[in-house]
């Protein structure tokens, strides 16, 4: 069998037998035992707490801990679990107060920001490696006013100096070739802009002349070199950004779960 | 507008003197003594005359008692005959690790690996002065050449703790090593107040074999005896032949190279320019020739192709320990009626030592022991021009496709042992590899996620513990080296010097120099107050439990180090 086919297919399977035996135990024991809320919201705790120390093993490369692709199987299918784990200790119902309200949406966030991650982890990745090159993302700024140079160079600099190219360059180019841009056209893998300006080349290009077609030709292949760029920068930092939403959602996620484990255990009356 | 092709100047033999220091009467001393008073100057090439093979691929080097000549595990590219005094080889069991520059094999223990977690963040590269004290029995010195000798500091003491035996004026020793390209077996080192000895590298000893008839066949005999021998008897083809057949074996092999022995320098040039041709490269075998043995690898790579249009199109690459030809000639014995040429060419990529069992041997001593079962199948029809049938050397091809495939070939990443691919497909460019390769090593990755790619594979700039390591080629003091037999390639910072070898013989740009600095973050200075540079690169975590840092710390399985030489396991890993 395939290796991720097989990881998927025994953590799928896992996932539900673990899932079933949950609600399982939850249906013959929830009202029966005197601390039951205790005993799913430790257990769910538990859980999140391994869910969190996979941050530590990455920061640990030197401990022979296992490798990260398993950790990463097990983070990702008790992030599965919890879900029913949650909902166990919910007992199926919306929380009311504000304090578990706001406990709730943390949780919430948390697991929708994973399986973002694990969504964009798999799609983007395939994306990357069709177009654009393959760059580093610190290099990024540096090629692109390596590119802005080359431009301004064959449009401003060029000999002879052509004012058409120079003013096209200037009004029609220049801005594309400005920064990184057009992010979410890139997220969602829409052509428009690039399109939009290839064809503004294409319509400038029959009023020029043998020698200055001759620089336009340049000009457009650093357009599509820039526009590379940019896809790899949108595509690239999306995968390092959701990863500033995940850790710090995951932290206030676990300091407002350690103030309601300290909550109920001074007021554990009211934890049946 | 088509492309302006690069043209670079295509190196030349003798463009570069082995020693530019050779002068006349060095050579006609040389021509007066054995063995070269013995040769006929005119069995020689007309362009590779006996006096300019003497001038330009030799050199008189002298060392002083106790200095080291070769060291044992090396890999060296010459030979070297006594001209006068006397060197030891040390018996086995060899000298300790540390008097030949080398740090003992072994993992961090469990404390030290502990103490990571709570240890202060060091300056990288940063090493405190206790660390790099070397071992107090070698010591180092620059000779009138300015090279650097490393020496045994304590000879009577060696010499009373270590069996060796003593060669004098007349003796050669490493012609094995150079001929082959395996390890040296032995270390050596000069006994005399001083020892003058000629040291031959490797293109000159190939041409003094080829048109001296007393040196082949000394050569040869010495060949046969120390290496062909052992060699043989492990070869799965022949293990169903006696001691008596093995024997006579030997005595038909006969064994050749191909290539440059310093390949990686010209492959260097030459890539840098893009102009790394197939067509270029020595055959072996010829597609259509007559099948005239079985091609054993020794050493080296070798490319089999077949013509396609006005081309030639690579089916797959052999290295040490691959066969070709049996299917032809196997076919021929079953078949004698239907004799077949060979069906693919063999062509040298770099530097390639082969064994060629000649047809004749197989027939009469191979091929009849051989079970039925252990026969390739008769070829017929389309087996006779394959490209996609079932075929030992087609079947890597079939495997990873062609075009990775022709990548892997012309950069010649099937050297590494231990390669490190990453999958494009399923890598979301975290850096988590770089960051753990960081931790692991004073905080300076020794790896650039980056490198040639292919399709949805890259091959980052990491050391990739080559089957040929050219980059142990010429280090001065053994620093770099390998663990084991044919373990990974490690430095050892000690007695690095910096002098760069290493770095500039890798063809794969795996190596860097940097400048280290103390406990305090400040760069060490050497007495002339220029910063000491040390030589470092991937050592696959050897003293890490677990594997190789970058590759555990990959959370989406997209990083792999892999023997690229075997393309089933990348095939697999493509496909997994």
């Amino acid at each position: 069998m395939k290796r991720f086919r097989g990881q998927f297919l025994l953590g799928t399977f896992l996932l539900l037998v673990a899932s079933v035996l949950a609600i399982m135990a939850h249906r013959r024991w929830s009202g029966v035992l005197p601390a039951y809320a205790y005993l799913s919201g430790w257990v769910l705790f538990g859980a999140m707490v391994l869910l969190t120390i996979y941050n530590a093993r990455k920061k640990l490369p030197f401990l022979p801990l296992g490798s990260s692709e398993t950790w990463l199987q097990i983070h990702v299918y008790v992030g599965f679990f919890t879900v029913v784990l949650f909902l166990i200790h919910l007992n199926f119902h919306v929380p009311t107060g504000w304090f578990e309200g706001t406990l709730a949406w943390l949780y919430l966030l948390v697991t929708g920001s994973g399986v973002a991650g694990l969504f964009l982890s798999r799609v983007l990745p395939r994306r990357l490696a069709t177009r654009g090159g393959e760059v580093i993302y610190e290099k990024i700024p540096a090629l692109r006013y390596s590119i802005r140079q080359q431009a301004e160079a064959l449009a401003l600099g060029g000999e002879p100096k052509s004012p058409a190219i120079a003013e096209f360059y200037t009004q029609q180019l220049s801005p594309f070739l400005a920064g990184p841009g057009r992010f979410w056209s890139h997220l969602v893998e829409s052509r428009r802009p690039l399109n939009a300006v290839m064809t503004e080349i294409e319509e400038f290009r029959r009023y020029l002349n043998e020698g200055e077609r001759g620089t336009l030709e340049k000009l457009r292949e650093l357009i599509r070199t820039k526009d590379g760029l940019d896809y790899h920068y949108a595509l690239q930092k999306t995968l390092k950004l959701w990863l500033f939403v995940h850790l710090p959602l995951t932290y206030s996620l676990m300091i407002f779960s350690l103030v309601h484990i300290v909550l109920v255990f001074a007021f554990s009356a009211g934890a049946k | 507008m088509p492309p302006t092709p690069a043209i670079v100047e295509r190196p030349q033999r003798w463009d570069a003197a082995f020693d530019p220091n050779m002068t006349d009467a060095d050579v006609d001393r040389l021509l007066a003594i054995d063995p070269f008073n013995g040769m006929a100057p005119e069995n020689f090439p007309k362009r590779t005359p006996l006096r300019e093979i003497l001038r330009h691929d030799t050199s008189i080097r002298r060392y002083r008692k106790g200095e080291i000549i070769v060291r044992q595990g090396d890999y060296g590219t010459s030979a070297f005959l006594i001209l006068s005094g006397a060197t030891r080889v040390v018996l086995k069991p060899d000298l300790p690790l540390s008097l030949l520059g080398r740090q003992s094999p072994g993992k961090k223990g469990i404390f030290r690996t502990l103490a990571q977690l709570w240890s202060p963040l060091r300056p990288p590269e940063s090493f405190s002065r206790n660390r790099l004290q070397q071992d107090r029995g070698v010591g180092a010195r620059a000779n009138e050449n300015n090279e650097v000798r490393v020496f045994l500091q304590d000879l009577p003491r060696v010499l009373d703790q270590h069996r060796t035996e003593e060669m004098i004026a007349g003796d050669v020793f490493g012609e094995i090593a150079a001929l082959s390209r395996m390890p040296r077996t032995s270390t050596i080192f000069a006994s005399s107040d001083t020892a003058e000895l000629l040291e031959i590298r490797w293109q000159g000893l190939r041409d003094l074999m080829r048109s001296d008839d007393q040196l082949r066949q000394h050569i040869n005999r010495v060949y046969r005896e120390r290496a062909l021998a052992s060699y043989l008897r492990a070869t799965p083809l022949f293990r169903h032949l006696s001691k008596e057949q093995l024997a006579q074996l030997a005595e038909q092999v006969e064994f050749a190279t191909y290539g440059d022995y310093d390949w990686s320098g010209e492959y260097k040039r030459l890539a840098q320019a893009g102009s790394v041709r197939p067509e270029k490269e020595p055959v072996i075998v010829q597609e259509g020739d007559y099948p005239n043995g079985v091609v054993l690898l020794r050493a080296g790579f070798a490319r089999v192709s077949r013509k396609f249009a006005s081309g030639e199109r690579t089916l797959n690459y052999l290295g040490a320990g691959h066969l070709f030809g049996l299917p032809e000639i196997a076919h021929n014995f079953q078949k004698p009626q239907e004799l077949i040429d060979s069906r693919y060419t063999l062509r040298a990529i770099g530097y390639t030592h082969i064994l060629i069992v000649p047809t004749r041997a197989m027939e009469q001593i191979v091929l009849p022991s051989l079970p039925k079962s252990e026969f390739p199948p008769p070829l017929s029809g389309a087996d006779k021009a394959p490209d996609v049938v079932e075929d030992p050397h087609t079947a890597g091809r079939e495997r990873i496709g062609a075009d990775t495939l022709e990548f892997l070939t012309t950069n010649r990443f099937f050297n590494g042992t231990a390669t490190m691919v990453i999958d494009l497909d399923r890598c979301t460019r975290c850096d988590d590899c770089v960051r753990a390769c960081a931790s692991t090593h004073d905080n300076n990755p020794r790896f650039l996620r980056h490198g040639p790619s292919s399709g949805r594979i890259m091959i980052a700039n990491a050391c990739m513990h080559c089957a040929d390591p050219v980059c142990m080629i010429g280090c001065p003091t053994g620093a770099i080296h390998r663990e084991s037999f044919a373990g990974q390639v490690v430095i050892n910072p000690v007695t690095c010097i910096g002098c760069k070898a290493c770095a500039n013989n890798c063809p794969y740009e795996a190596i860097r120099m940097v400048d280290i600095r103390d406990s305090n973050g400040e760069f060490m200075l050497g007495e002339d107050l220029k910063p000491i540079s040390k030589a470092t690169k991937c050592d696959l975590c050897v003293e890490n439990y677990g594997g190789p840092a970058c590759q555990r710390a990959c959370p989406h399985g997209a990083l792999e180090r892999m023997n690229l030489n075997d393309l089933d396991s990348l095939a697999d890993w493509m496909k997994r």
